[in-house]
């Protein structure tokens, strides 16, 4: 479960992106994000990572507060909390199946995964969590040359080899194909309900928000604008998100 | 009707101004160029008459090398070996020091900003002294012979290739090692995981042209005593055994061909 109490940020140009935010995603739950640009959603999600030191709050994750943390302390408890990025961030030479292993570096630091292996074991799972994406057929191939659909979901088989309790995507979707797009949603969706992860995605697909969420948080100038089920989320409320504040 | 526009009255003088301005600037710069190219004829002590006067020598020795003496290829194959071994040897031990050296001096992954100043002076010190030079050194050291050859082209890679190798991390994608830094691993997990992968054709690549590059190398080392077939052509030429010195350019020029070639198809194959 992840839990963003009072969270805040501001920049060092005197921006405010994120003003007392509070934010809970439980296990088991699709947490889609929805904001116009500058709105502060990728602020929240690299704040919740802590490649951003928030200004004040706090950030559960279980019974540790990330905002606390850091040094080793940080890196061991972020091994919980995986993160999909718009794009793939595979390592392109590499095998996709090297890629998904990866995943499992943070559980096993010795000379053998010092030295660039694997230990089979987690070979054997990461060959298991491409199936699972559809992918296992290709485990072999190069990661350069996947299409952006396939990796990903490449992506998405690393964030599961890493074991996590909360995946995080940031626009998963954006670079991807309308058909492509609603595999990776599936996926998302299928991670929160069958895997019981807790997961929270930042969209720009209202329609894919509609189809695939359990739960909507629109944010306006770094505040939440509503947090409600999928299901009673009205239009007007949607729209109310991108219209410039200015108007 | 007809519309009338007012000229811009600071236009035209402006515009002439631009013009002399111009004409002036390169004026000046041609006479630089002349000047350059006087004072480098007149540095160099050019002087087109001796290779007039030095044609006849040169058709002696021309003359007097050929045929090659094919008789003494079996004693000039140990001095090829060593030339290609050296060269060898420079550049592995090279690249295995000018590997953490370009971690440590490429800005996108070195621990710290004191460990990057250190490692970009060593590799540029390194890059700096010439490889002839290192010989010297290192023959004054260790003694002639092929090892003192092998080290001066060690430490001259370093730099080379430490700096190359670190331009190269330099530019690679980011976005795998942040993704792979979030999941939890460490650092030198990172760097074998991530780096390694992402950039080790280009580090093969530049050490294999590196290797052609230390082949020619090694060939002048032996001229101040590292050993190798650059000895042997120096000595040929001291005792005016012309014949055995075209053999020795036959086979120089082989090995250079050959080695070139081969490198060039490996590095094909890697990209």
């Amino acid at each position: 479960m992840l839990r963003v109490r009072n969270l805040s940020m501001r920049y060092p140009n005197g921006k405010l992106a994120l003003s007392d935010f509070d934010l809970t995603v439980e296990a088991g739950e699709l947490v889609v994000v929805l904001g116009g640009n500058g709105s502060g959603k990728t602020t929240l999600l690299r704040c919740v990572t802590r490649t951003l030191q928030p200004s004040s709050g706090e950030i559960w994750l279980g019974e540790v507060n990330l905002a606390e943390l850091s040094g080793d302390k940080l890196r061991r408890a972020r091994m919980k909390l995986a993160l999909i990025s718009q794009h793939a961030s595979l390592v392109r030479r590499s095998s996709v199946l090297a890629n998904v292993a990866t995943g499992s570096l943070g559980r096993h630091f010795n000379l053998w995964t010092a030295l660039g292996r694997v230990p089979a074991d987690e070979l054997a799972a990461a060959h298991g969590y491409l199936g699972e994406v559809g992918l296992a057929s290709l485990a072999g191939q190069r990661a350069g040359t996947l299409s952006g659909g396939q990796a990903q979901r490449v992506a998405i088989a690393r964030a599961l080899a890493q074991r996590p309790d909360v995946v995080l995507a940031d626009e998963p979707v954006a670079s991807l194909d309308p058909e492509a797009a609603q595999e990776v949603m599936r996926l998302l969706q299928r991670l929160a309900h069958t895997e019981k992860l807790a997961v929270l995605a930042v969209l720009h697909q209202v329609d894919l928000a509609y189809s695939f969420a359990d739960r909507v948080v629109g944010i306006r100038a770094g505040h939440i604008a509503f947090d409600t089920p999928c299901a009673s989320l009205s239009r007007e409320a949607v729209q109310g998100l991108y219209v410039s504040e200015a108007a | 009707m007809t519309a009338h526009i007012a000229p811009l009255p600071a236009a035209a003088p402006l515009a002439s101004w631009g013009r002399a301005a111009a004409v002036a600037l390169r004026t000046v710069l041609i006479l630089a160029g002349i000047l350059i190219a006087i004072q480098m004829l007149v540095v160099v002590e050019a002087k087109p008459q001796d290779l007039i006067t030095g044609f006849r020598g040169m058709v002696d020795i021309v003359r007097r090398s050929w045929p090659p003496d094919f008789s003494k290829l079996p004693d000039v194959l140990w001095p090829a070996l060593q030339t290609i071994d050296v060269a060898l040897f420079g550049t592995v031990a090279g690249v295995i020091l000018a590997v953490p050296l370009a971690v440590l001096a490429a800005a996108n992954v070195t621990p710290s900003r004191y460990a990057y100043y250190i490692a970009r002076g060593v590799i540029g010190f390194t890059r700096a002294v010439p490889d002839i030079v290192w010989a010297l050194l290192f023959v004054t050291a260790v003694g002639l012979g092929p090892f003192p050859g092998g080290l001066a082209l060690a430490v001259h890679s370093i730099g080379m290739l430490g700096r190359l190798f670190a331009e190269t991390i330099e530019h690679m994608d980011m976005a795998p090692i942040h993704a792979l830094e979030l999941t939890g691993a460490r650092r030198v997990q990172v760097f074998t995981h991530a780096i390694v992968p992402s950039v080790l054709p280009s580090l093969l690549g530049i050490g294999l042209y590196r290797l052609d590059e230390n082949i020619r190398s090694s060939l002048v080392l032996g001229f101040v005593g590292a050993g190798g077939i650059g000895f042997q052509l120096l000595t040929a030429m001291n005792l005016f055994q012309y014949r055995q010195v075209s053999l020795l350019l036959i086979v120089i020029f082989a090995i250079v061909i050959i080695a070139e070639r081969l490198s060039a198809a490996l590095r094909n194959r890697l990209g």
